[in-house]
């Protein structure tokens, strides 16, 4: 569930304000917040749920460690995914290996699709789609994933891949483009 | 459909499946959707994407949780790490000179693998840098072999420093 489903009225802001002075209860609430963002980054980088797990831990740690840095110029959640993100990368030169899409590991998919038999068709075209998203170029998958996924605006999306606003815009409009030449 | 408007709408398509759209403009997007096909197969697609969207293992959020509260609190009573070394530091120096009876023959004595603490021991000299030393761990030696010893430490034994 992302927190967009159920409305908190504690804002990213505030939370890190408290989590800088000491109160461990906010870092609970950002990791339950944004773990499932930051995991999902963190896989469409790294490729493998493994992996995907010990970089999601690894941003977080990054990110609490430097919470007395954080200036602030950026919303909490983007800098966080900007960190998954390059901590996703450095793990996978570490691997000295190239992305693979393993579809038998591929992760369980959100609840709202798992349901009875007349949804099996939307559930295969689901698993089509997400696996063509994984085919695409790494900044058009992380565009169109951050967009679709996250709700990132494309401003957002800049920072965290690294590139202006306009190529993440260009980005996400190929991605799509090709998502649905693929799907047809 | 004019192109603009199509753009505008489809740069939405995200927020309006994925239910980030206030009422007014979910309104306008799916009255757009519903007078252009095209939109509305771009939307089917990122709907697709959406509901398939992976979700983090179950109890992933709780391990990261409990990682960092453990970090934290190494950050923040680092004189914890300080004082564990320290009672290391001191309990493997009083394993080095500690006499070598069997523990169970010294009355007292607390054991601890490769150490023993000797809890009415007497003959400890702890030097002024912390550093433990001391006569006992000469005590057992005999001549030749202190003369050895006095002569590995490039000491003359006789006449004395200059």
């Amino acid at each position: 569930m992302s927190h967009w489903d159920e409305p908190d009225p504690v804002s990213d802001e505030v939370l890190v304000r408290r989590a800088r002075d000491g109160e461990e209860s906010a870092l609970s609430a950002l990791v339950k917040r944004h773990a499932d963002a930051v995991y999902r980054v963190a896989l469409a980088i790294a490729g493998d749920p493994d992996v995907a797990q010990d970089v999601s831990q690894d941003a977080f740690l990054k990110a609490f460690r430097g919470l007395e840095g954080f200036r602030g110029d950026a919303a909490f959640r983007t800098w966080l995914l900007t960190i998954a993100a390059n901590a996703a990368r450095g793990a996978l030169r570490r691997q000295g290996r190239r992305r693979e899409t393993d579809l038998d590991a591929a992760p369980p998919v959100a609840s709202e699709v798992r349901g009875p038999d007349e949804d099996a068709v939307l559930v295969s075209e689901a698993a089509r789609a997400r696996e063509a998203l994984g085919r695409l170029p790494e900044k058009q998958r992380l565009s169109v994933q951050l967009r679709v996924d996250e709700g990132l605006s494309f401003r957002e999306i800049a920072e965290v891949i690294g590139s202006t606003e306009g190529a993440a815009r260009v980005n996400y409009f190929h991605g799509i483009r090709k998502l649905r030449e693929w799907m047809e | 459909m004019t192109e603009s408007r199509c753009e505008t709408m489809r740069e939405r398509l995200p927020d309006f499946v994925g239910g980030r759209l206030d009422g007014a403009d979910a309104a306008e997007v799916r009255e757009h959707l519903d007078a252009c096909p095209e939109c509305a197969a771009e939307a089917a697609l990122v709907r697709l994407l959406h509901t398939a969207r992976p979700e983090a293992p179950t109890d992933l959020a709780r391990r990261i949780d409990a990682a960092a509260r453990s970090a934290r609190r190494r950050v923040y009573h680092p004189w914890w790490g300080v004082a564990a070394a320290s009672v290391a530091a001191v309990a493997l120096g009083i394993g080095v000179i500690s006499d070598d009876r069997p523990a169970a023959e010294v009355a007292g004595e607390v054991e601890v693998p490769g150490i023993v603490v000797g809890a009415g021991e007497t003959s400890l000299w702890v030097a002024d840098d912390g550093l433990v030393a001391g006569a006992p761990a000469l005590e057992g030696l005999s001549d030749e072999a202190l003369l050895v010893l006095l002569q590995e430490m490039g000491t003359e034994t006789t006449g004395g420093a200059a």
